[in-house]
């Protein structure tokens, strides 16, 4: 009996304590699932998953902004993974609605969304003036052709300033550019570097453009390229080159305008890559409609510093948008 | 004489030939290295406070009122207390911190009921868990039979209370193994069979507001703990009544004061409630005592320090410093402008993240430990690799933090099928980065308990269950208590592993379950350390550096008080 009398007062006192314990855990756990989705007026709700490259991230975050002022109960979460990454990672295995890409889509990751039955919608929606910069110490250079800049940027290439313009001084150059992975490498590498050599691998390559200002503001002998939006948010911490296609060509200076007018050599597209599936969910299609209509907003030059798309271009896409959905 | 110098007839070493010069470098090059590793991280912290609060972007006039009104009169009080009263010290210092780490509290409270669970699943669950405790209670006076019988009713009858058999569908093809090959797919749906009790509550027509199922499922219970505290300090059944009531009362006083204050019923409840508690526990304890009384004046001058400034700045029109870190900061989601971003999201996610870190660890990692301290052979092959996997625990301790994040994505998002950047990922993710922190503390603290007790216990004839349960963990709870919620505290500055699971840059709406999107504030913090824009680089960032400050600093803190009161206790 005494033994059962000690098991009985420890059971007694354990007791409360042990089924408090587990229900509280157990209805923490179960609790979760049981809330209801909260939806606004029009009834739209739901969640648009948009991932990519860093480059379209602040279009897409800007987008998203606006877009939930309209509409409160739609969740769109904004990521930046990178074009390259954000395809492979995300978006063929379906995991996200929306690409965003620097770059167009490459045919092997095509043929990656189609083994996952995701199909990739290619759309223009801004554009960007890829900006090659060097500390303001520089004084030596104020314009580059293609040509030195493959020269600086190609594998085995120049290593010191003096390699590329016999009248530059005789110094090492340090080089920041943006990560493998990035949409901005690979446009740089295919439509600069060329199809001659690789873009080099020593160089310091980094997701964060913020470490390539910081990187070019103190070394004098650095150079390196981002997007415009980086350069006019630092014109005073670095100087932006003039650049040229070939030699005989006029420099033309990084500017939006120059960009949106076709005079500067540097311009690049920036895309999104809706897929097929996605668009026919009714928050992610309305998100695309609102998306594309804004996309030639004069709002995208003043507030994100990109050239927004033309009209043409915009009105194209929302008619690929109603087709793939269907109406 | 045998140490004197003979020849001299001096001290041996009088004429310093017993250097003490070494030792004096030592004592002061270890000097240095804590200064200098304290002076590196308070030059960052006082660099990231600067950066979030700009205290000097305020006006002078402004700046000389809080130092006339607020900082001058604490500074008197303190330098009195120095002096005079060393007691009445001590209850400034605690009193001046306990109602702000209390609001700290309250804030994190209202979260969980905004978004974690509501008011009336709340009331719901109290009622189950109470039916569910009677039901217990009476089969255990009636029927003294069976264990296994006693074992079953345990189990069962919290799981109708609380979870009930829900409905529920599958939708999986089978395939072969390797090859990959459909075999047939398997679909089926089934509608809930046995509703909990819990979900009837939940599910009745007529629900009294949130603010009252608040009032009668959290405050009450809290209400009779500090009613239970009072009456055993006290020894008197009256004055445990008086401060039951009085705790019950000033939680509907702030029900009713709330909307007038302009914030919603429920909260003016929790905040009246968890502030209000211990705050009164703790002027009752010091009344009491009826030592250091004067210490209670600290926070009441600084608090009407601070009103009055409050009114002469008004008055006299200074404008205060440029806050990052302010009420709408810490109650908006992120924008472009820098302004007008926020953290709440975040700070949402990061508290869903951590509850599902704590309920899927803790009792996986409690459990480990207990089987490898209490069960597991510790002697022969067995024991060898015992003692192996124990290594490897602690090894998997240090290893890098995106490793899980990898296998994390792996796991819960390729295998398992779950969707990337919801909570439930993230939490299981960080819960396997700290899993062999807890396992190591929690053996530490039940390593720690004497073995006398153990043998104690066997002696009395108590089971080897009995003891562990009744004895071990008992006294083993306060050590797996700071060890796991210091490793809370590391799981919520995580930020690589959110990364590989997909945790996006920017979630603008509160997961409303625990199926929803998220984000934490370390993966916001990161994620405007890319932005452009220079002040989401330096102020936006440093006041979400600052508030996830805080909020470590307030679970540390916790640790550390539940700590010292068991030490004190046992």
């Amino acid at each position: 009996m005494a033994d059962n009398q000690l098991g009985r007062t420890v059971d007694a006192l354990s007791r409360r304590k042990f089924i408090a314990t587990a229900g509280a855990t157990g209805a923490l756990a179960v609790a979760g699932c049981t809330e209801n989705e909260a939806s606004d007026e029009d009834g739209l709700s739901g969640e648009v998953v948009i991932k990519g490259s860093s480059t379209v991230f602040p279009v897409s975050d800007a987008m998203a902004e606006r877009f939930m002022e309209e509409h409160e109960a739609v969740n769109v979460t904004v990521d930046s993974t990178g074009s390259g990454g954000g395809f492979e990672n995300h978006f063929c295995p379906g995991d996200s609605d929306i690409n965003g890409a620097s770059r167009p889509i490459k045919s092997e990751e095509e043929s990656l969304c189609a083994e996952n039955d995701v199909t990739p919608m290619e759309m223009q929606i801004a554009g960007d003036a890829l900006t090659m910069a060097v500390s303001p110490e520089n004084d030596w250079v104020d314009c580059m052709s293609f040509d030195e800049m493959a020269q600086i940027w190609q594998e085995d290439g120049a290593e010191t300033w003096a390699d590329v313009n016999s009248e530059w001084p005789d110094e090492e150059f340090t080089l920041y550019g943006p990560d493998t992975t990035s949409g901005t490498f690979d446009w740089f590498t295919e439509n600069v570097v060329g199809e001659g050599g690789n873009h080099r691998t020593d160089y310091e390559p980094t997701e964060d453009d913020n470490i390539i200002v910081e990187g070019l503001q103190d070394d004098p002998y650095a150079i390196g390229y981002f997007g415009y939006a980086y350069y006019e948010e630092n014109s005073d911490r670095v100087k932006a080159l003039d650049v040229k296609e070939s030699e005989g060509d006029d420099c033309g200076e990084p500017s939006l305008q120059a960009a949106q007018a076709g005079e500067y050599p540097m311009a690049r597209p920036l895309f999104i890559y809706p897929s097929e599936e996605a668009v026919q969910r009714e928050e992610v299609y309305e998100f695309m409609k609102f998306f594309l209509e804004n996309s030639s907003a004069e709002w995208i030059a003043d507030e994100i510093g990109y050239v927004p798309s033309s009209q043409e271009d915009a009105d194209a896409n929302l008619s690929a948008l109603e087709d793939a959905a269907g109406n | 004489m045998t140490t004197a110098d003979e020849s001299s007839g001096s001290w041996f070493g009088a004429d310093g030939k017993v250097s003490q010069r070494r030792g004096l470098l030592f004592k002061l090059s270890c000097l240095g290295a804590t200064l200098l590793a304290l002076l590196l991280v308070l030059v960052f912290l006082l660099y990231v406070a600067n950066d979030a609060i700009q205290p000097f972007t305020a006006d002078s006039g402004w700046l000389a009122t809080v130092a006339a009104t607020v900082v001058l009169p604490a500074l008197a009080l303190a330098a009195y207390y120095y002096r005079d009263s060393e007691p009445s010290g001590s209850v400034a210092y605690i009193s001046f911190g306990l109602p702000i780490a209390a609001t700290l509290l309250a804030g994190g409270v209202v979260i969980v009921f905004r978004h974690v669970i509501s008011p009336h699943g709340w009331l719901a669950l109290a009622i189950a868990g109470v039916v569910a405790a009677a039901v217990l209670e009476a089969h255990a006076r009636t029927r003294t039979g069976s264990a296994l019988e006693r074992l079953a009713v345990v189990v069962v009858v919290p799981w109708f209370a609380l979870i009930g058999i829900p409905g529920f569908s599958v939708d999986y093809t089978v395939t072969t193994p390797f090859l990959g090959q459909e075999l047939f797919d398997l679909t089926m749906s089934v509608p809930t069979l046995i509703p909990s009790l819990r979900g009837l509550i939940v599910s009745l027509p007529i629900l009294p507001t949130a603010a009252l199922s608040l009032l009668a499922s959290f405050t009450l219970p809290i209400a009779a703990v500090a009613a239970m505290h009072v009456r055993r300090v006290r020894e008197s059944d009256r004055a445990g009544v008086i401060g039951g009531v009085a705790t019950f009362v000033a939680a509907g006083a702030g029900m009713v004061a709330a909307p007038i204050a302009g914030v919603a019923p429920e909260t003016g409840v929790i905040a009246a409630t968890v502030i209000g508690m211990p705050v009164g526990l703790y002027v009752e304890s010091v009344q009491r005592r009826g030592e250091g009384m004067a210490g209670l004046a600290f926070p009441v001058v600084i608090g009407g320090g601070a009103v009055l400034a409050a009114v002469l700045v008004n008055a006299l029109g200074f404008a205060g410093p440029e806050l990052w870190l302010d009420w709408q900061f810490l109650n908006s989601s992120h924008s472009t402008t820098p302004a007008d971003a926020g953290i709440y999201p975040a700070l949402v996610g990061s508290v869903m993240m951590l509850t599902v870190v704590a309920i899927s660890a803790f009792p996986i990692g409690v459990g480990a430990a207990v089987y490898l301290e209490e069960y597991a052979p510790n002697q022969g092959r067995p024991g060898q690799l015992v003692e192996f996997l124990e290594i490897n625990i602690a090894n998997l301790a240090g290893v890098p933090s995106v490793v899980y994040g990898v296998l994390g994505l792996a796991l819960f998002v390729r295998t398992a099928g779950l969707q990337s950047g919801i909570v439930v990922v993230g939490g299981f993710t960080i819960a396997l980065l700290i899993l062999p922190i807890i396992i190591v503390s929690a053996q530490e603290a039940i390593r720690g308990v004497p073995d006398s007790l153990r043998q104690a216990s066997y002696g009395m004839g108590a089971t080897k269950w009995q003891t562990v349960r009744s004895v071990v963990l008992p006294r083993a709870m306060p050590g797996i208590l700071t060890g796991t919620i210091l490793a809370l505290g590391r799981a919520i500055g995580e930020t690589a592993p959110l990364l590989m699971v997909g945790v996006a840059a920017v979630v603008r709406i509160p997961p409303n379950s625990f199926f929803g999107l998220f984000s934490a504030m370390p993966r916001q913090i990161y994620s405007w350390s890319r932005l452009i824009a220079t002040d989401f680089r330096y102020g936006v960032l440093a006041a979400g550096v600052l508030t996830l400050l805080i909020v470590m600093l307030m679970m540390n803190a916790s640790a550390i008080v539940l700590r010292n009161k068991y030490q004190r206790n046992s």
